[in-house]
């Protein structure tokens, strides 16, 4: 056997370049894999620890206002461990050195550090001290992009009072993991911060002495499976104080981002690294046949000396080894290292307190088994054609295989007429090597599948934002009221400066029933002919809201079980908190969050008022925006001000930050698999050809013209393949928006017409860029060397 | 390429100390030690030579596929040697015909494309069915490689070599692949392309018999011509021996 492995070492050696580039598509593949089960680990691990660390709450439940004094009471409810209560509040901050208001959300710590649900990690400064009353710890990265540290002192607008208040300590929760204000998709801590204030200091600010309005809890363990029914006996229990909202774990904003994103990454990390690997296990499987026939003469010697079949087989499948062990331990190490990068982006959109890329051994170890089973799977076939060979058969040189004509030629009798030599070589040669042209074809289709993916999936955002923030909601500035308005509210806001346009809206929390469906969300009243928030239908069509009944997003009535005509149950969490019966008039599109809408007028009845509103939204004139906001800074009764233009600069900014990378990866990975199959397929064409190649350079071919056929060749799988990979990766976009679909974001499904272009031309491109290499070996050729080559 | 200074229009080609040497690793073999010759036009040359005495090296020299290390080539009155590869190739388009000892038809293609490969690049090609009916094989024109015998693919690629026109025909060992009976067929068809259609033709063989169908015959011995004689009584093809 020492003598077989010596001739293997020679011969990978020899091959090696072909060998590295099939090596290149499994460590592809295996990047992708240990790049994203790490990322899943980092995230995953991190999520753990910070949930323990921060005694991470299973249930919240906002109410009116509840004496404290009653809290033991909900022990009484079989599987609640531990329930804490809090006062919070949103708020406005006023930065001197920021026009527009800052939203805030207050929540309240014990005066002295305590163990409690949903605690703090503190970053910088202290806990708060005996001293002074009015103390604050802020969110970490807030402090950090406003300039705010330990000792400054920042005035909020509570309850309708400006308080200054010291800043003491900057910390991170894990309730707050993602930090996103209401109505955003991604971070924006320069606009968007939570302030931890001592329970004394709130208890006085906002008149809750002894009582508070959220209530936080955990359950036994063994109760997490029935947190649901728990609720609901809690709700029940703490009717008397009003619920507005009862949210478990599951739905809790911040978790919902997190654990849509750590999901997202095993669902892909399953798939993903697949297409690589197969697309590999096909293209060796043509280089290790190709490379067997090449020795089929050495290999009819061996056998004639006397090595057994099996000695022979295992000679062959340790080419592939080599190219399974090679691309292994590069994907493992590039995986290691993308991970690395991986997390670095995380941190920016989530606050963990040590979230760190780890090396999982495991997931290196199934990288490297993987990569070595898909290489010897793509060798076993090349190695098993050695094994049916005679001995004295294998010494014989190969017979010419034999030609004839293909089914095209007589099918399309008439254009084949008009075809060159050239193009009559390629498409022959296409069809007689059936395996290996089927194998460029699905390269290319996958290859083109992914960019097609990729593509779509940044129309997809880019669609998205543009619907949810440019045509379905039109304002600049929206304002929430801390406490409901009447009409009159609406003429104060209109008399502001800059004001150009104002709309109402009314926002009423209502417990949606229909059958075994229930679902605690808002209701947004708005004018029947609303110029600031427009729903339209499925069909793009501007739904008018009807004067009775109501409209629902598409994701509730899939969640909730409605469609236009339906009728359910709404308990509205507020005034006598009477089940109405109401119709679905109409399913809206939407593609953010969860949303009922339904006219302002019909609202108010619903509940039992004339007219009320919650909010208002603005058109500004861009010139007085400032004004507006200074003058919003200091108006009493204001809970939140959006701007919403720096909502939407924000998102743009950071997704298309993410999309160049994510676009420019994925372009590269496809250009592996295009470069690397394409090169593979040509090289070994080529070197069966070397005779037919010397020969047209002297019959006056230019080497140039030559390169040509094989280019034809290359493009005749390529083209084909990139057009059945536009389905393909139709398909696989839509297979991500389907595992992607939850109540945060649903993933339209679109395509436009550029996305099919670029694809098919980045195909080309893939395939001039392979062609380079094939070219340039066609021009380095010895011609003698070449015409003495035995068929 | 450079014009020579002295030219004859009956001479076709010149050697003039022709040498080639290869490295093959550390060792320099010299293939071809200082070879002068002249063809005229529409000679029949028959160049006879044991086997590594540089008569394939002759032959890629004159055809342009090679160039010496020493010496000077010249094709009417241009020289060779001191061509680029662009107007190599064009040489090798328009004024050289090759004939292999293995044929080196292209498998994928049939027998009249084939064909229709070379003339698809030249300036001025025969008909393709004329030449085919020229070799006797207008019945296997939709033929591929494989469906042929040895005789009809070399006569081929004779139609190949001679459907582009061009004014010197190159044959490597025609008949080595070939039986008595096939090789004397293709003997013929080369005579005739010499006769009636006035082609120049190298053949290189090993086999002395053949040349006697040659108007000349230079016999080649380690890289050096050891005999140049006119064959004034050439036979024809159907009474060679070998």
């Amino acid at each position: 056997m020492r003598t077989l492995n010596r001739k293997l070492v020679r011969e990978v050696i020899r091959s090696s370049g072909l060998l590295l580039l099939v090596a290149s598509i499994i460590a592809v593949g295996i990047t992708c894999y240990v790049a994203l089960q790490s990322a899943y680990h980092n995230l995953d691990l991190a999520r753990q620890r910070y949930y323990r660390q921060c005694r991470m709450a299973d249930f919240w439940i906002d109410l009116k206002k509840m004496p404290v004094a009653e809290l033991d009471d909900l022990y009484r409810v079989d599987g609640v461990s531990e329930v804490h209560s809090r006062i919070q509040s949103l708020a406005t901050v006023d930065l001197p050195d920021k026009d527009v208001p800052i939203n805030a959300q207050i929540i309240s710590l014990p005066d002295r550090p305590a163990v409690v649900i949903n605690n703090i990690v503190l970053r910088r400064g202290d806990y708060f001290g005996e001293s002074r009353r009015n103390e604050v710890i802020v969110s970490d990265k807030f402090a950090q992009a406003n300039a705010i540290a330990p000792g400054s002192t920042i005035h909020l607008l509570l309850n309708n009072r400006r308080q200054e208040l010291i800043v003491v300590g900057t910390a991170i929760s894990s309730e707050f993991t993602y930090l996103v204000s209401p109505g955003s998709l991604v971070p924006d801590p320069e606009h968007f911060g939570v302030f931890y204030v001592k329970r004394s200091f709130a208890e006085d600010v906002f008149d809750s002495e002894a009582a508070a309005n959220q209530i936080v809890g955990r359950l036994a363990p063994e109760s997490r499976e029935r947190v649901g029914e728990i609720l609901r006996k809690l709700e029940i229990a703490l009717e008397p104080y009003g619920v507005f909202t009862a949210t478990k774990l599951e739905f809790q904003a911040s978790h919902q981002f997190l654990s849509s994103e750590i999901e997202g990454l095993g669902g892909i990390a399953a798939v993903l690294p697949v297409i690589f690997l197969a697309v590999a296990a096909l293209v060796l499987n043509i280089l290790i046949t190709r490379m067997a026939r090449r020795q089929r003469v050495v290999i009819g010697t061996f056998k004639a000396i006397g090595y057994s079949d099996g000695q022979i087989f295992l000679h062959f499948l340790m080419y592939g080894l080599c190219v399974g062990i090679v691309g292994g331990l590069l994907g493992s190490l590039l995986g290691y290292l993308a991970s690395a990068g991986m997390t670095l982006v995380y941190r920016w959109f989530f606050e963990f307190p040590d979230l760190e890329s780890g090396f999982y051994w495991y997931t290196h170890a199934v990288g490297i088994t993987v990569s070595m089973l898909c290489a010897i799977a793509g060798s076993f076939y090349g190695a098993r054609t050695m094994l049916k060979l005679e001995p004295a058969a294998a010494m014989r040189p190969e017979a010419p295989r034999a030609g004839g004509v293909i089914w095209i030629e007589v099918a399309l009798a008439g254009v084949w007429r008009f075809l060159n030599a050239p193009w009559r070589m390629a498409l022959r040669g296409l069809f007689r090597n059936r395996l290996r042209t089927l194998t460029g074809v699905f390269s290319a289709m996958m290859g083109s599948g992914l960019l097609v993916s990729g593509f779509m999936m940044t129309e997809a955002q880019n669609f998205l934002i543009d619907f949810q923030f440019h045509r379905m909601l039109r304002s600049d500035v929206d304002v929430t009221f801390e406490s409901e308005r009447g009409i009159d509210a609406l003429s104060d806001v209109r008399q502001m400066p800059g004001v150009d346009y104002a709309e109402p809206q009314f926002n009423v929390a209502c417990t949606f029933v229909n059958g075994p469906y229930r679902r605690r969300l808002g209701i947004t009243g708005l004018q029947q002919d609303s110029r600031l928030t427009i729903p339209y239908d499925e069909h793009g069509k501007r739904i008018i809201l009807p004067t009775s009944g109501i409209v629902v997003t598409r994701r509730l009535a899939e969640i909730m079980h409605l469609r236009p005509g339906s009728r359910l149950s709404l308990i509205p969490v507020k005034g006598e908190r009477r089940p109405v019966v109401v119709t679905v008039a109409q399913v809206a599109d939407s593609y953010l969050g969860l949303a009922a809408y339904a006219d302002i007028h019909f609202l108010s009845e619903l509940v039992g008022e004339s007219l009320a509103m919650t909010g208002v939204q603005i058109q500004v004139n861009p010139r007085q925006r400032t004004l507006l906001f200074q003058q919003l800074k200091h108006t009493p009764g204001v809970e939140g001000v959006q701007s919403r233009g720096d909502v939407i600069q924000k998102l743009q900014e950071t997704l298309l930050q993410n999309q160049y990378v994510f676009i420019g990866v994925l372009v590269g990975f496809a250009g592996v698999i295009f470069f690397a199959s394409i090169v593979n397929a040509s090289m070994i064409n080529l070197a069966e050809r070397q005779r037919e190649v010397a020969t047209f350079c002297a019959l006056g071919y230019t080497r140039w013209q030559i390169g040509s056929i094989f280019l034809r060749e290359s493009l005749l799988t390529s083209l084909p393949g990139a057009l059945l990979g536009l389905p393909v990766g139709y398909g696989l976009t839509w297979l991500t928006a389907f595992s992607y679909n939850n109540d945060i974001v649903r993933l339209p499904v679109i395509t436009a017409p550029w996305i099919f272009v670029t694809t098919l031309l980045s195909a080309i491109l893939f395939a001039l860029a392979a062609h380079s290499v094939v070219q340039w070996t066609i021009i380095r050729m010895d011609l003698m060397e070449a015409l003495q080559v035995k068929e | 390429m450079h014009e020579a200074a002295f030219s004859d229009p009956e001479i076709l080609l010149r050697l003039e100390s022709i040498g080639r040497t290869f490295r093959m690793g550390e060792v320099a073999v010299e293939v071809l030690k200082g070879i002068s010759l002249t063809v005229p036009r529409g000679q029949f040359l028959a160049v006879v030579g044991p086997s590594g005495s540089g008569k394939t090296t002759i032959l890629n020299l004159i055809g342009g596929l090679d160039l010496p290390t020493t010496g000077r080539l010249f094709f009417r009155d241009r020289e060779l040697t001191t061509a680029t590869s662009r107007e190599l190739t064009r040489y090798r388009r328009d004024q050289i015909g090759f004939v292999f000892q293995f044929y080196n038809l292209v498998p994928n293609l049939t027998a009249r494309e084939n064909i229709l490969a070379a003339t698809e690049i030249s300036a001025d090609p025969l008909d393709i069915d004329e030449t085919l009916d020229l070799v006797g094989l207008t019945d296997r024109a939709h033929h591929f490689p494989a469906q042929l015998s040895g005789g009809e693919q070399q006569r081929v690629a004779i139609a190949r070599a001679v459907a582009k026109n061009p004014e010197l025909l190159l044959c490597d060992e025609p008949t080595g692949a070939l039986d008595f009976a096939t090789g004397k067929l293709v003997l013929r068809l080369l005579v005739d392309l010499n006769q009636k259609l006035g082609k120049t033709i190298i053949v290189i063989t090993h086999n002395s018999a053949l040349a006697q169908v040659a108007d000349r015959v230079t016999n080649l011995r380690s890289g050096e011509i050891s005999d140049d004689r006119v064959n004034t009584q050439p036979i024809p093809p159907e009474e060679v021996i070998w």
